[in-house]
């Protein structure tokens, strides 16, 4: 299948900024409240692909979502393109989900679950069938496109539910642990998959991960993040350099990918010391 | 396994048996052995009516003839239907009181423990006095006997409704809400097909329960009505058209469960099938 591969944005501001996020969710009854973030700022330029990294519980869920827009009560900036989210969503700017499980409508067919995200996106009827045969092809499920999700294993479900993200072309897709509940070799398929239908797009992509290895063979950045409470980023390691696409065997990805081990232990070991 | 059985079929797409045969020879062996259960209950009653006189059980065929001798005078059909109205009168009160009650139930923590008290209450006083307290306090008319036949059915509604709304998974939500899909959205298509099951479950439920209750308070304090009938011709010691009025509700509600609920079911769950 020839698709029109897009070539890479030219990075010229970011597109997202957060600058010194605070995050306080509050106690229930005596118990004092949970200080998930503590001061954390990052820059995502557009077509970017871009990591977390930390140790569960420090808070990278709750990033995504205050990224996402469905967390609005935090302390801080948060910017897209200089603009508030809101303001950008109102002038067509579009995001996208893949969260840990598919989360499919099982009573709706592949097709018909992405027709509810371009009905959502506010996409043109006579659009949706060419969107919907275009990712479920990226995705090598154009045969799978009336079957319901209960009918497929979890690693087509989870392609579909990157097929669905995809579909309604966003200008940021955020991941939160997306391979984690897949076994190894399914989620090495599936991560070839999200690339060769990211080169598709070229959408800015933030995901979190606790796989090191994955983190390397997917981004351009990663961030490493501090235990919570108080999650902070500590370190950041740049990927660039690493051709794409990339290969699994790549030796370079090996080294990248002990370089973000040892960072996680070292801050992780501060919390020990 | 259904799954597993599928895809082989799928991927053996040359054989000849494929799944939809495999589900008709299915579905063909349930119905001949729904079949076999029928005649085997008319068949207990045939024996039962062999060893009772026949004023007391009279046979099959004997009922079925007076039922035929029925259906061709206009009165039964007269009375059917004024059953049907009260049933759906009922039906629907208690439905719309029950959703009132489930959904508050489900999604305020106050009105959980609040309307549990009441529930508890409901379900424990026996139909009886209800149907009777309210003959009392309405009067012996048809707005009693409606109420009558609905309260008794609203806690038991209740508590399904309270439990499939509180199925709802808030991760589809969740999903929902990221893609940001409008309030209209999120409910008719998230929402609605999470709570259909129960909905359809409480309607056939809720019906089953109804049709008896109706039969009752007309028993109890209406000059009309199949339960009525049943009534009058058991004060006469008639029991082939007791049974004969019986048996022709019995196909009434057959053909409600079957002919409208079945295909409503089917035509929900087709998502279900494999
Ligand atoms: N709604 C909430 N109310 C209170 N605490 C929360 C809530 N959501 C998350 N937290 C707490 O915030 C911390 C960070 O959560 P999260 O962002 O989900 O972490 P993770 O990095 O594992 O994704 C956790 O300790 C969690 O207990
Ligand atoms: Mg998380």
């Amino acid at each position: 299948m020839n698709y029109h591969i897009r070539e890479p944005k030219v990075p010229t501001m970011s597109q997202i900024s957060l600058t010194d996020i605070h995050k306080q969710f509050p106690g229930r009854g005596k118990k004092g409240g949970w200080k998930a973030l503590d001061g954390v700022s990052l820059e995502i330029a557009a077509g970017e692909i871009v990591g977390l990294l930390g140790p569960s519980g420090c808070g990278k869920s709750t990033l995504l979502n205050i990224v996402a827009g469905l967390d609005t009560t935090f302390e801080g900036k948060f910017s897209i393109q200089g603009k508030s989210l809101t303001e950008q969503i109102g002038a067509g700017f579009r995001i996208a989900y893949v969260f840990q499980e598919a989360r499919l409508m099982p009573w709706r067919t592949l097709r018909q679950n992405i027709e509810f995200v371009l009905e959502a996106a506010d996409f043109a009827r006579t659009e949706w069938p060419g969107r919907i045969d275009k990712v479920l092809s990226l995705v090598e499920l154009s045969k799978f496109a009336d079957f319901y999700p209960l009918q497929l294993s979890g690693g087509m479900q989870q392609r579909a539910s990157i097929a669905r993200a995809f579909a309604i072309e966003p200008d940021i897709l955020l991941m939160d642990e997306p391979f984690s509940a897949l076994d190894e070799l399914t989620a090495r398929r599936l991560r070839e998959s999200l690339l060769h239908i990211w080169s598709a797009f070229r959408s800015t992509i933030l995901f979190v991960s606790h796989n090191a290895f994955e983190s390397t063979y997917l981004g351009d950045r990663v961030y490493i993040m501090s235990p919570g409470p108080g999650g902070r980023i500590k370190e950041q390691i740049n990927l660039t350099h690493i051709p794409r696409p990339r290969s699994y065997e790549d030796s370079a990805l090996f080294e990248q990918s002990k370089r973000v081990v040892e960072s996680l232990r070292r801050h992780m070991g501060e919390l020990v010391e | 396994m259904a799954i597993t059985t599928f895809f082989s079929s799928v991927a053996a797409s040359g054989r000849e048996l494929t799944l939809s045969d495999i589900i008709n020879a299915e579905q063909t062996r349930n119905t001949a052995i729904s079949l076999l259960s029928v005649l085997a209950l008319v068949g207990i009653w045939q024996v039962g009516a062999w060893s009772l006189p026949s004023s007391v059980l009279p046979a099959p065929t004997t009922v079925v003839q007076a039922l035929a001798a029925n259906l061709a005078k206009p009165d039964i059909w007269i009375d059917i239907g004024i059953t049907l109205s009260r049933i759906a009168a009922a039906f629907l009160i208690s439905m719309c009181v029950a959703l009132v009650l489930g959904f508050s139930m489900a999604l305020s923590k106050t009105a959980g423990v609040f309307f549990h008290v009441w529930i508890v209450c409901g379900i424990t006083v026996p139909a009886l006095v209800t149907i009777l307290t309210l003959y009392m306090i309405i009067g012996l008319n048809d707005t009693a006997a409606v109420i009558g036949a609905a309260a008794p059915v609203i806690p038991v509604l209740a508590i399904n409704i309270r439990e499939g709304v509180k199925g709802i998974d808030p991760r589809l939500l969740g999903m929902a809400q990221a893609f940001r899909a409008k309030r209209r959205q999120q409910f008719a298509s998230v929402m609605v097909p999470q709570i259909a099951p129960m909905l359809l479950a409480s309607t056939r439920f809720g019906i089953g329960l109804i049709w008896k209750m109706v039969l009752f308070v007309e028993l109890l304090g209406r000059g009309s009505g199949v339960g009525y009938r049943i009534e009058f011709f058991y004060q006469m010691f008639n029991m082939t058209e007791v049974l004969a009025y019986a048996l022709s509700f019995v196909f009434v509600m057959l053909f409600i469960e079957v002919a409208i609920l079945g295909t409503i079911e089917r035509r929900i769950f087709r998502w279900k099938k494999q």
